[in-house]
């Protein structure tokens, strides 16, 4: 279903493309095919994959089903940054790079503040990345003050809302190759991943270092998400939902599981920013359509679980 | 000779002491029985013993002081498990029991066939053959105690630690768990130690038993050497008025059997 997607993602667009037209030949085509449309596929299967990967650690290692790669401020940060960047910098690969540093910037000062407290509970990170997610908040309405209504206070709006329109075959290759590893780290890490999933005395009976571990793999996990949003913006809803899926879909905690996840989370931002480009004659946000279709999903696997019982 | 040996334990949550300077030790190959009152210490003293919880004084298995091992050695050496294990997510049960085997992987290692066999046979073990790949959080209460248990005995570890094991079992269950905890613990090179709120259990399979009272020691009974006075007096400080009546079971046995009395 991903590989479909993903082909149809090659092909739907404003610019009619065409396997005839490919095969023969045409520069135009071609150049189409090769700047736009493929890195755009390649971000949509590999961000939403991503994504689902990172919201199902983050769900395993926060033992709550409600916690998203959001959660500890990343994605906020991320808009922080790329506000500074469409106000200070200018190119798209300057905003990438800003969110980015914004992305990176709330996580590390998050994980920081919650080693402050020498007990390392849970609840610390999540309370110290609500801390950084509103000053984050903060700094990006400071932004937006300043920002000029007309241009730039729109830019800024409309990366909020994510989209995975002008990625270009040039600026993804750094931040797909880092999200790469991450997600190989993590999918090689995911015996751990468990276990953390356990009490934290329990775990730590188990022989896990539950410290620095969950600092491990929080922090590369979130790497995984800011290399995606900072590309892309705010994609909404696709790290909470695609964990739950797969967890419903599998009904268990394993590798399969995570690799689940990371499918239906591919799936779901490959298709909705297939929809994104094509409904309207304008593009619109890719959040609207992940929620759009994540929403009902989710809701019909429930509704599907439910009746099994 | 002592195989494990707790020296002046004091540990506490925040700046309260819960158990102030408890001593003792326990020879090889047996069962250690810790009873009291709700509230007495006895999750904090397991707590204490294995290093979860921050504490003065030290312990020494093996010749070894634990409080200079890492927490991963000390994981390889010591098994515990809590009132309630906090695994909150959908896993199987067999991959519950394959926790067990973490000290021994590195830390990308997988488990192998064999573990994997191992774990199915500790499964099976505890009576829940076949249940392998049923999630662990629709498993009864009793059952996931269990499949926790499971998951001790195929640890290589030498000291294990229960944290009332037997709350959520029945009466069937209790008896094979306890059952499996003293064939455990009779092997050479092992001991466990088990907080338990039913005495007829302490009495019957503990070799030694820890009264707790107040995070104080009240006493150490061995129930099948102690004069019956001795041990009616020590576990009325604890449950009240009781008496204690040694019979024989079909099988020739001797067992203990307390009966709560009148309060005067």
């Amino acid at each position: 279903m991903v590989i479909a997607l993903a082909v149809a993602g090659l092909f739907v667009g404003k610019y009619p493309l065409s396997l005839e037209k490919l095969l023969s030949g045409d520069a135009m085509q071609w150049r189409v095919f090769l700047t736009l449309r493929l890195s755009r596929t390649v971000v949509g299967v590999i961000g939403g994959f991503a994504l689902g990967v990172a919201g199902f650690v983050y769900q395993t290692v926060f033992r709550n089903p409600l916690a998203s790669p959001d959660i500890i401020g990343v994605s906020s940060g991320a808009s922080a940054g790329a506000a500074a960047g469409i106000l200070f910098l200018s190119g798209s690969m300057a905003v990438t790079a800003s969110a980015f540093a914004g992305a990176l910037l709330a996580v590390v000062f998050a994980l920081a503040l919650s080693g402050l407290d020498k007990s390392g509970k849970n609840s610390t990170i999540v309370l110290a990345g609500i801390a950084v997610h509103s000053l984050a908040q903060t700094a990006l309405m400071c932004l937006k003050l300043t920002a000029d209504p007309e241009r730039e206070l729109a830019s800024i709006e409309y990366w909020i809302m994510g989209s995975l329109n002008g990625i270009s075959v040039y600026s993804i290759g750094g931040n797909m190759i880092l999200c790469l590893v991450c997600m190989a780290v993590l999918f090689l890490l995911h015996r751990q991943v468990i276990l953390l999933s356990a009490e934290e005395g329990e775990a730590r009976m188990l022989g896990v270092n539950v410290g620095g571990l969950r600092l491990a793999v929080l922090l590369v996990a979130t790497l995984v998400t800011a290399s995606v949003v900072s590309l892309t913006g705010l994609i909404s809803f696709v790290g909470l939902l695609a964990p739950h899926g797969a967890r419903l879909l599998a009904k268990h905690n394993r590798i399969s599981t995570m690799l689940l996840s990371g499918l239906l989370g591919g799936i779901l931002l490959c298709g909705a920013d297939i929809l994104a480009r094509s409904v309207a004659a304008t593009e619109l946000p890719v959040s609207i359509f992940t929620s759009f279709l994540g929403a009902p999903f989710l809701i019909y696997l429930i509704a599907g679980g439910r009746e099994k019982v | 000779m002592t195989f494990f040996s707790a020296n002046g334990i004091t540990a506490g949550y925040g700046r309260q002491n819960v158990i102030e300077n408890i001593s003792f030790q326990l020879a090889e190959g047996c069962l250690m029985g810790i009873i009291g009152a709700n509230g007495s210490g006895k999750t904090t003293l397991l707590k204490a013993l294995c290093g979860i919880l921050p504490h003065r004084g030290s312990c020494t298995l093996d010749s070894v002081v634990l409080e200079r091992l890492s927490s991963r050695k000390i994981a390889a050496a010591v098994s515990y498990i809590p009132q309630r294990s906090g695994i909150s997510i959908d896993i199987s049960a067999l991959d519950v029991v394959l926790m067990g085997f973490n000290p021994q992987l590195g830390l990308l290692e997988y488990p192998t066939q064999k573990m994997k066999q191992a774990a199915a046979a500790a499964l099976a073990q505890v009576g829940l053959a076949g249940k392998e790949e049923m999630n662990y959080l629709q498993l009864s209460e009793g059952q996931k105690q269990l499949c926790v248990l499971a998951r001790t005995l195929v640890s290589d570890s030498k000291l294990l630690l229960l944290d009332e094991p037997e709350s959520a079992l029945d009466f069937r269950f209790r008896y094979q768990m306890l059952k499996l905890l003293r064939q455990w613990a009779s092997k050479p090179g092992r001991s466990a130690i088990v907080t338990l709120h039913d005495p007829a259990l302490a009495l019957n399979y503990c070799d030694q038993l820890l009264l707790l009272s107040d995070g104080g020691i009240l006493g150490i009974i061995e129930p099948k050497t102690d004069p019956l006075d001795k041990m009616e007096h020590m576990l009325s400080q604890i449950y009240g008025c009781v008496s204690l009546r040694r019979c024989i079971n079909r099988g020739g046995q001797p067992c203990l059997v307390m009966v709560k009395e009148e309060e005067q």
